[in-house]
């Protein structure tokens, strides 16, 4: 970024001559240094999977989730800032009750997407705000079926077959794209995603990492819900296995 | 609830609505009063509110009129907002929700119906004091009183368009002979997904009944 | 301890406790003033029709006899009204204004059914407390329109309307005569005996007849279209002979004993 310095970040209400907003591609940068969050859309579901990084080995496992539930069909996993996160997890839930009380239905995915895009997006207009350190990723199964959306810093919200956040993002989303995602059942996805994660962490910079997993799908009673346990100890199991065979035939090839 | 003040129109009313395989059917008397003097015989109190949801109005007719604009704009809204038509069931919600959030200055008594392409024809009342109800058939306004024997009788679930639309016009018309706050024509209006058949009953071609 | 100084500004309430006072001893609360009215609207082969009396009435008082009760709304739109004077002639002012600049925002000639949209819910935000049951009539793209609005806000489409305390006798000549197709003496004809039939069977309806013809591109304001009242001339003359009453140059005596007369003539 040539411009840096030059007085154009300091304000998200100020453009920079070329057009940009500086404080909303910092914010970006926050995201970028998050722990991986992927989703996965597949033909009977959608699965969300996150490397939660742990900066200390006293943590309680499974505790500080970072995949949470922002109406009973509705999960939320984020990259970026938890503290944010939070917040706007919060703002989701208060969506979908309003809509839920004007309308007695459930929220539909793309209504929801466009509404935290909105309010994600009024916090890069005032030089009085910050805009928010996180990528959200909304998983969701509605009439139309699977739904998966990702609301980025700059309030841009898209829906996707399958996308990622954070620090691993172009690993993940290159093995993503390897995926047949419309033929995948969720079962698979769940061992898919889990060892994309896997793939995607670097054991050089961060050693400690846990594996969360959380799908909407028939097996969940089309609500949002973290993977049994069981299910998570499988995909763990297989994503460490499929790490080993890569690194067999990355062995193998150097002997080659 | 608010009763109705001096001067204010009323829809002294009959108005019901029964559902079919496919759709349902609407209908209504033409009567607006104030006071003892008939300010309107041929009223229509079936107002359209979306492509294929319709309310039946009874109570004061400024009040329901005032509702059906409301929600006709908020349907519109959601359809630009959704991109698809909504159910009956949302329109009904709209009602009651205005209804309700307003009990206290409202006078209004509302049937709403239609059909939409998840649930097909489905028929909901919005009573005075804003609660919903979803039945197979709704019967509302003060000339209703006079046929909840005969339609309870009537009514077989499982009817097809044309029995539906002769139990309406045989219910409209012995309300409406009985109740002083019903009368004029019997306004009809079937819906389904080929869209809405508007048809009117007039006092020379009404049901044969005993008429004394 | 002074009494606290009367607030310069603002509402007095004063009237609230007298005109409970007053209802308290039996007497009634005061009422606004309302206008006994007969006011008409048919629509024709070409337009619209509207008509209306032109008796104002304070009580039992006839204010003025030859008021105006057809009010400009829009260069293709006129609106009688009927109620309380004062809201009948300030809503219809207001709205008059808000349709002009309608109309210059928007390019085009306003149409009825905005004009009648914008009434009702004007009325209808006020409860009915505001008194106006208009007739509201006009020509626009879409063809000739005609409705009430009562002042609850509730309004009605019919292709022949009457309102006011002379509707009845109005309505009672529309429903055995109005046919569709009407030509424009006929209809004018018809007007002009729904709203006679209020000024000469309802008390509150009275003087002359005002009518004014709506078509596409043209309006023909006629005030005064039919006057049953003109007082007749005299048979003889009334007036009494120079002398008939005796004129006495009053003097006046005061009582006491300074009295003295006092002169009064000059």
């Amino acid at each position: 970024m040539t411009s840096i310095g030059t007085g154009y970040d300091l304000s998200v209400s100020t453009y920079s001559p070329d057009g940009r907003v500086f404080q909303v591609e910092y914010a970006q940068k926050a995201v970028d240094n998050s722990g991986t969050a992927i989703g996965l859309r597949v033909k009977d579901g959608v699965v969300l999977a996150v490397e939660k990084i742990k900066h200390s080995r006293l943590l309680v496992p499974q505790s500080n989730r970072r995949i949470m539930t922002a109406g009973k069909h509705i999960g939320v996993a984020s990259a970026g800032w938890m503290s944010d996160t939070r917040h706007l997890v919060k703002r989701a839930r208060d969506e979908a009750h309003n809509y839920h009380s004007v309308y007695k239905a459930d929220i539909p995915a793309k209504i929801i997407a466009e509404r935290m895009g909105m309010y994600v997006q009024a916090y890069t207009l005032y030089s009085s705000v910050r805009p928010f350190g996180v990528s959200t990723i909304l998983a969701c199964v509605d009439k139309d079926g699977p739904q998966l959306y990702m609301v980025e810093p700059s309030g841009q919200f898209v829906g996707y077959r399958g996308c990622a956040a954070g620090k691993g993002k172009q690993v993940a989303k290159t093995e993503i794209e390897k995926l047949k995602l419309e033929e995948l059942t969720v079962r698979e996805a769940v061992k898919e995603a889990a060892r994309i994660i896997y793939a995607a962490h670097d054991e050089a910079k961060d050693k400690l990492f846990e594996l969360e997993l959380s799908w909407v799908c028939a097996e969940s009673g089309m609500l949002h819900a973290h993977v049994p346990q069981d299910v998570l100890a499988d995909a763990i199991q297989h994503a460490e296995r499929s790490l080993d065979e890569d690194d067999d035939d990355e062995m193998e090839d150097e002997d080659l | 609830m608010a009763p109705l003040k001096p001067g204010e129109a009323n829809l002294g009313t009959t108005i019901m609505a029964v559902q079919f395989d496919g759709g349902v059917v609407v209908g209504a008397d033409s009567r607006t009063s104030t006071g003892t003097y008939v300010a309107n015989r041929v009223t229509d109190k079936l107002t359209k509110v979306h492509e294929r949801v319709y309310c039946c109005r009874s109570g004061s007719a400024a009040d329901t009129q005032a509702i059906a604009d409301i929600v006709s704009y908020h349907l519109d809204l959601y359809t630009a907002q959704h991109g698809e038509p909504p159910t009956v069931s949302v329109a009904a919600s709209l009602f009651q929700e205005i209804c309700y959030q307003n009990r206290d200055s409202l006078s209004a008594a509302i049937i709403v119906a239609g059909w939409d392409e998840q649930n097909g024809g489905s028929v909901y009342e919005v009573p005075i004091g804003g609660s919903l109800h979803k039945g197979e058939f709704a019967i509302g306004g003060s000339g209703s009183t006079y046929i909840y024997g005969y339609c309870d009788k009537t009514f077989r679930p499982g009817m097809s368009k044309d029995e539906c639309v002769e139990f309406v016009k045989n219910a409209v018309s012995l309300a409406m002979t009985r109740d002083g706050s019903s009368g004029g024509v019997i306004r009809l209006a079937v819906i389904t997904r080929e869209g809405v058949e508007r048809m009117v009953v007039f006092g020379d071609n009404l049901p044969p009944q005993y008429l004394g | 301890m002074a009494p606290p100084a009367e607030p310069s500004t603002g509402f007095k309430f004063d009237n609230v406790k007298r005109n409970q006072l007053l209802g308290d001893k039996g007497y009634g609360q005061p009422t606004a003033t309302k206008t006994g009215t007969t006011i008409v609207g048919i629509i024709y082969k070409d337009g619209v029709i509207l008509g209306a009396d032109t008796r104002a009435t304070a009580g039992p008082i006839v204010a003025d006899k030859n008021c105006e009760k057809i009010h400009y709304l829009a260069p293709n739109m006129y609106c009688c009204g009927a109620g309380t004077a004062a809201d009948t002639e300030f809503t219809t002012k207001m709205f008059s204004s808000q349709l002009a600049l309608h109309s210059l925002s928007t390019g085009r000639e306003a149409r009825v059914v905005t004009a009648m949209t914008m009434l009702k819910q004007f009325l209808f935000k006020y409860q009915g407390h505001i008194g106006a049951a208009l007739v509201l009539g006009g020509y626009d793209v879409t063809g000739p329109h005609l409705f009430t609005i009562h002042p609850h806000g509730s309004t009605d489409k019919l292709p022949f309307v009457t309102m006011g305390s002379g509707s009845l006798a109005a309505m009672s000549v529309f429903e055995s005569r109005w046919h569709e197709g009407l030509s424009r003496e006929d209809g004018l004809e018809l007007v002009k005996d729904a709203i006679e039939a209020g000024i000469f069977n309802d008390l509150g309806s009275g003087s002359n007849v005002d009518a004014c013809v709506i078509t596409k591109g043209n309006v023909e304001y006629i005030r005064g279209f039919s006057r049953p009242n003109e007082r007749a001339v005299k048979e003889q003359s009334y007036r009494f002979a120079q002398g008939t009453t005796e004129f006495i140059v009053p003097t006046a005596t005061a009582q006491g004993e300074e009295a003295a007369a006092m002169d009064v003539s000059a």
